[in-house]
């Protein structure tokens, strides 16, 4: 274990996790020019998505996931990519408002060309690349982690060996005066009146219930009963028989602390704690939102095995199952398959798991991150009709 | 007989006979992209990053199927290696298998049954390889060249444009979508087109397409302006110029969006993620 949690702390009071230079484009076209810059400047991150600056009623989802991923506390420096359109000014201002004070906007017409554009990147990224280095890590109280909770491909031990030992940790983090939240909202269905019991009071108990319920409503509106579509093709083939099943096993990551508010998709939690974050079960979309909701680390439980990982938080990636760590061992972090197999406790892998996420907040790589794994995707509503 | 009536390009078996000889890699979920790419990088094959292919339901499982499957099948594609991560909605090998009902030269590559990311990527050049040898560039001339218009810019003279392109042997498709250049692009991808001239919205820049060329034509907006070395082709260009260029990209000169890699796939979607 080590001896201090260390990070970054941000003009806002925030604390980053990691000092990234992060190149953020802003219309899908831009997208090549921001991995180019980030392949030729060592060190700097980017993605790429398929937003081409659309009006249309998703686009304040869109503007409030981009400026919460811009501001995310782990980002040193952040290189916006634009058309200098209105709605990217607004996604810029916005980051601003959340906290993003080191910024460079290069637009497209200013450099000319997107040869222009990748060039000037480079450039601009350069000085920021040294800074970010040169920064030493501050000791960092308990309140700046911010852990998202994840699970993905999950199978028949899900619920039993991953999810309950990240619950243990999460508990422990909880106690000590972090934040935790747990997303996911399609994989509460069915376990929300558990996680309602565990609110701080009945006002929040009522909003999980409330936030599920809109959830399935918008799926039902699609003449769609997410009852029978979950669990995936993938979860049946791992073993996993209902919904309720996959609910009540993912509903562990949370541990047993009580939930002291719940959050819109990308929302930024203002105290520690634990909460629930209504986002869908899309692994990627998830990550977006808790990107954009200031999560600084995120662990990712999983029974099928995945490469994810994001571009700018470290995603630890744990096993359900021995059999599946020992077969694709450049992607996951840690084991939990050895409570299974009865060779650890519960508690034994929730304290490993604890550790790991010391040791990677005060930057230790994690597999995701040394394998260069910066998905991305905007959660879009399609214009479903969110009904309250 | 047209410029644009023999044209050299490749024969591709049911796909048809493309411009380009793109080999494909294809992730069939987005946890897979990564990985697609870097094995991409190895064979200089297109690929592109994509949202899609888990946590889909309703209507958007088949749609996004069928969307994988036409990328598939289009014209300009000799080889496919689809790589799946194992456990997501649309199943690699499942999807494999349409695939390659229809065009044999299709693998499938699976990250959870591979040792992981770099078994994968071993285990996928070197299908990927295999599948150049078995299916190699095979020389085949196009009689009609399929032209896609993306309108996303009113432009006066478009008729004038077309009619001079089909007297010199091209068919001509126009985009029934306006609302954005990448959407254009997709439903015209589906149409089978050779090549896209597009003509981008004043307010948007050039842009491409992973599996076909564009020739993007500037406007006279102050972005067009500003940017104008991304642009193959002005508004003022002549009926001839125009031909012109189209024959040269068609027999293998790069488009700027071809060049400089530009140009993201948006799938038609309907139904949120779940």
């Amino acid at each position: 274990m080590v001896a201090e949690l260390t990070g970054y702390l941000r003009a806002n009071g925030e604390w980053g996790l990691r000092n990234h230079v992060f190149i953020m484009p802003l219309h899908s076209v831009l997208c090549s020019a921001g991995r180019k810059i980030a392949e030729e400047a060592e060190g700097a991150v980017s993605i790429s998505h398929d937003w081409s600056g659309e009006v249309d009623s998703d686009l304040e989802r869109i503007i409030l996931t981009l400026s919460g991923f811009a501001s995310n506390p782990n980002n040193f420096a952040v290189i916006f990519l634009t058309l200098a359109s209105e709605n990217e000014n607004r996604i810029i201002k916005l980051a601003q408002d959340l906290g993003l004070n080191n910024f460079t906007e290069i637009s497209l017409a200013d450099a000319g060309s997107i040869q222009g554009l990748i060039d000037l990147g480079i450039q601009v990224a350069a000085p920021y690349l040294i800074a970010a280095t040169q920064e030493k890590r501050s000791p960092a109280p308990w309140s700046a982690i911010k852990l998202g909770l994840e699970c993905g491909g999950s199978d028949a031990l899900s619920g039993i060996t991953a999810n309950p030992a990240l619950g243990v940790a999460s508990d422990r983090l909880v106690r000590l005066g972090s934040t935790s939240v747990l997303g996911e909202t399609t994989e509460i269905l069915g376990a929300e009146h558990l996680l309602a019991a565990r609110a701080i009071d009945p006002n929040v108990g009522k909003k999980i219930v409330e936030m599920v319920a809109r959830y399935e409503a918008s799926i039902n509106y699609e003449g769609i009963d997410i009852r029978g579509a979950q669990p995936s093709r993938g979860n049946i083939e791992g073993g996993l028989s209902t919904l309720e099943e996959k609910s009540l096993g993912a509903a562990k990551k949370a541990g047993n602390e009580k939930f002291i508010g719940v959050l819109e998709f990308g929302e930024v939690p203002t105290n520690a704690g634990l909460y629930f974050m209504d986002t869908p079960g899309h692994d990627i979309e998830q990550l977006a939102g808790f990107g954009a909701g200031h999560i600084n680390i995120v662990v990712f439980t999983t029974g099928r095995g995945t490469p994810t990982g994001s571009a700018i938080m470290p995603t630890i990636k744990v096993s359900t199952n021995t059999p599946m760590f020992e077969a694709i061992p450049d992607l996951i972090d840690l084991n939990a398959g050895s409570i299974a197999d009865g060779t650890e406790t519960l508690e034994e892998v929730g304290t490993r798991i604890f550790d790991e996420i010391l040791r990677v907040a005060c930057g230790e790589l994690t597999k995701a991150e040394r394998g260069g794994h910066h998905e991305f995707s905007l959660s879009r509503m399609y214009q479903t009709v969110v009904r309250g | 007989m047209g410029l644009l009536n023999n044209i050299a390009g490749y024969s591709h078996g049911n796909r048809g006979v493309g411009i380009r000889d793109h080999q494909l890699i294809l992730p069939s979920v987005i946890c897979s992209t990564h990985v697609a790419r870097r094995i991409a990088k190895e064979l200089s094959a297109v690929t592109f990053a994509h949202q899609h292919g888990c946590g889909i339901i309703g209507e958007d499982v088949a749609g996004i199927d069928d969307f994988f499957a036409e990328l598939a099948d289009h014209l300009n594609i000799s080889s496919v290696l689809i790589v799946s991560l194992g456990c997501e909605t649309i199943q690699g090998q499942e999807l494999g298998a349409r695939l390659v009902a229809r065009n044999a030269s299709t693998r499938y590559q699976i990250i959870q049954e591979s040792g992981g990311v770099e078994g994968t990527i071993t285990s996928g050049v070197a299908s990927a390889r295999k599948l150049s040898q078995d299916f190699p560039k095979t020389s085949a001339s196009i009689d009609s060249l399929r032209i896609g218009f993306d309108n996303s810019r009113n432009f006066d003279e478009a008729n004038n444009w077309i009619e001079a392109l089909e007297r010199d042997g091209a068919e001509i498709i126009k985009s029934e979508n306006h609302r954005s250049s990448t959407e254009s692009f997709a439903e015209l991808m589906t149409k089978k087109v050779h090549l896209v001239i597009s003509f981008p919205d004043d307010l948007q820049p050039a842009s491409g397409f992973p599996l076909f060329p564009v020739l993007n034509v500037q406007g006279n907006s102050s972005l067009h302006n500003a940017i104008s070395k991304d642009f193959d082709l002005h508004e003022n260009s002549s009926t001839r110029a125009v031909i012109e260029m189209v024959g040269s990209i068609a027999n293998g000169a790069l488009t700027i969006a071809e060049a400089t890699n530009s140009g993201e796939i948006r799938a038609p979607r309907i139904v949120r993620s779940v």
